[in-house]
């Protein structure tokens, strides 16, 4: 089970080496294209963020199965007590942040939880992080923009065409552009922080190497080519900006989408709904 | 022409360096946030958790604009360049 | 190779990575969510199955308990019964001892007045006897006479009965 959570790293890690261009000086690009697919309207483009969303994914089903297998009612298994760590916790999360109502949402949380933070973790391999493409995380916005719609029209759809005239009708143009500026604001969060420590790797990167240059480039042979400066700093960005921001950004994304969720859902209006509709069908 | 390029790359940067003073404001709010969560932890030690949350998601949202400018910023390094060079060059065809 | 701009929007990619975090919601749920959450279930139905057990252990033992108090009080009530009833049968028995010896007592008694009054009707019998017996010698040899000694007898008798009266 555990070969089969480290192989699509693994096979991650030999395509980037495989298939990385050399880079000449300062390169900040966006992923690589293996191929593209015709597709209409616009053509697909298979890029390493896509293969490395998918290889994410099997990592993390790998990851359940190792597990959740073996489970006993005993839990005499260290990993099963991380298994049942990792719901409850969750559970707790959802139940606090969210009503009882919304007790399903636990696994959808955990996802984008797991998604986000083992994606932005892939940086620590050297691959490339796929939240640092903007429609990876601008499709997961989506999904969010689309459950708090679907939860702000359980009430009817009249009842979500009130809620934008709220405070005075005329607001609602400045209702709708909050309303669609919400998923934008969330993709672009996320895509920002991770693409920021990115670039600022890199940047620093490259600054320390033409540093070691001019400071340590009159070595003889192969000494003057190995970056001396390049060896603390870095690891010391990395450890900010992938591992602390990488999860931070997976919790606040999760936050948001609860904190979204939940508040656009008129829960007291939609029971009092629901009750009314239930005593009617008594009758 | 080269004149042109020049002058859109320069200014493309310029336009860069200065939408990145939005993130003076994101630094000012989230410095006004984390004082007053370590001033809420010292008066109530036992809510540090909770304050702590709270903080780090009042510093992400407050961070939001910061990051549209950072956006911007990228999309002029990174992506005007190329676009505004091909329009002129079409054009001049 | 060719890679993407830094920022490029591509409307296929966004709904395969829509379609992924779905997917991946689905599997959570099916492997981690659902074992994970029926071995709960199962834990806490036996827990529970194991608290109903020793509660029923419990008040097994709590009615135990008190059949047991029960008996032993029951038990002490008995044995004060049964010690009252042996003092009773004792006591009565003693009486009846007590009732007895003193009905032989007073059988004895009277035996022995009976036997002293007879002895004393004897003694008077024979001191009458002896009386008659010397009067009568007494007499016959006093007046020597043939005398019937019949009636003698029955004169001395009535004098004797006489002195016996006085």
């Amino acid at each position: 089970m555990l070969i089969g959570a480290v192989a699509p790293l693994v096979v991650g890690i030999i395509l980037k080496v495989l298939f990385t261009p050399e880079k000449v000086g300062i390169s900040i690009s966006g992923a690589l294209i293996y191929f593209t697919i015709p597709m209409p309207l616009q053509n697909l483009p298979i890029t390493e963020s896509q293969v490395n969303s998918a290889l994410v994914i099997v990592t993390i089903l790998f990851l359940c199965l190792y597990f959740t297998h073996g489970l006993t009612v005993k839990a005499e298994l260290k990993r099963q007590l991380v298994a049942e760590w990792i719901v409850k916790q969750t559970q707790s999360l959802v139940k606090t942040n969210m009503s009882d109502y919304f007790s399903g949402f636990a696994p959808f949380v955990a996802s984008i939880m797991a998604l986000s933070a083992f994606s932005s973790l892939l940086s620590l391999f050297g691959m490339y992080p796929p939240t640092s493409d903007i429609n990876i995380v601008g499709g997961w916005a989506i999904l969010v923009f689309i459950l708090i719609t679907y939860y702000k029209m359980k009430c009817g759809p009249l009842h979500y065409a009130k809620s934008f005239g709220d405070p005075v009708p005329f607001l609602a143009p400045l209702n709708v552009i909050s309303e669609v500026a919400t998923p934008i604001s969330m993709a672009f969060r996320h895509y920002g922080n991770v693409l920021s420590g990115a670039v600022i790797s890199v940047l620093v990167a490259t600054g320390l190497q033409g540093l070691t240059n001019i400071i340590f480039g009159w070595l003889p042979g192969f000494l003057g080519n190995i970056p001396f400066l390049q060896i603390g700093l870095p690891a010391i960005l990395s450890v900010y900006f992938d591992l602390f921001s990488g999860c931070l950004q997976a919790f606040i994304f999760a936050m948001l989408t609860m904190l979204y969720v939940a508040s656009g859902f008129p829960e007291e209006d939609y029971l009092a709904r629901r009750a009314k509709k239930l005593a009617r069908l008594k009758k | 022409m080269e004149i042109a390029i020049g002058i859109i790359l320069g200014c493309c940067a310029l336009g860069a360096g200065a939408a990145m003073i939005a993130g003076i404001g994101p630094g000012i709010g989230e410095g006004n946030a984390v004082a007053s969560a370590c001033e809420a932890i010292g008066r109530q030690p036992e809510c540090k958790g909770s304050v702590t949350t709270t903080m780090l998601m009042g510093c992400a949202i407050a961070e939001t604009t910061g990051l549209y400018a950072l956006v911007i910023a990228i999309l002029l390094i990174f992506v005007a360049p190329n676009m505004l060079v091909n329009i002129l060059l079409n054009a001049v065809k | 190779m060719q890679s993407l701009d830094i920022i490029s929007v591509n409307l296929w990619q966004i709904l395969i990575s829509l379609a992924n975090l779905t997917i991946l919601f689905l599997l959570l749920k099916k492997f981690l969510y659902k074992p994970v959450t029926k071995m709960l279930e199962a834990r806490r139905a036996e827990i529970d199955s194991q608290y109903s057990d020793a509660q029923n252990a419990k008040q097994s033992a709590e009615a135990k308990d008190a059949e047991l108090t029960e008996r032993l009080v029951g038990a002490k009530a008995e044995a004060e019964s049964i010690i009252n009833e042996a003092a009773d049968i004792a006591k009565a028995r003693g009486d009846k001892i007590v009732e007895d010896a003193r009905a032989t007592a007073d059988g004895i008694r009277r035996q022995a007045e009976e036997d002293a009054r007879l002895e004393r009707k004897r003694m008077n019998e024979t001191i009458k006897e002896e009386i008659v017996e010397v009067s009568t010698a007494l007499a016959e040899k006093m007046l020597e006479r043939e005398v019937n000694a019949d009636d003698h007898k029955a004169l001395i008798d009535d004098f004797i009965d006489k002195i016996g009266e006085n």
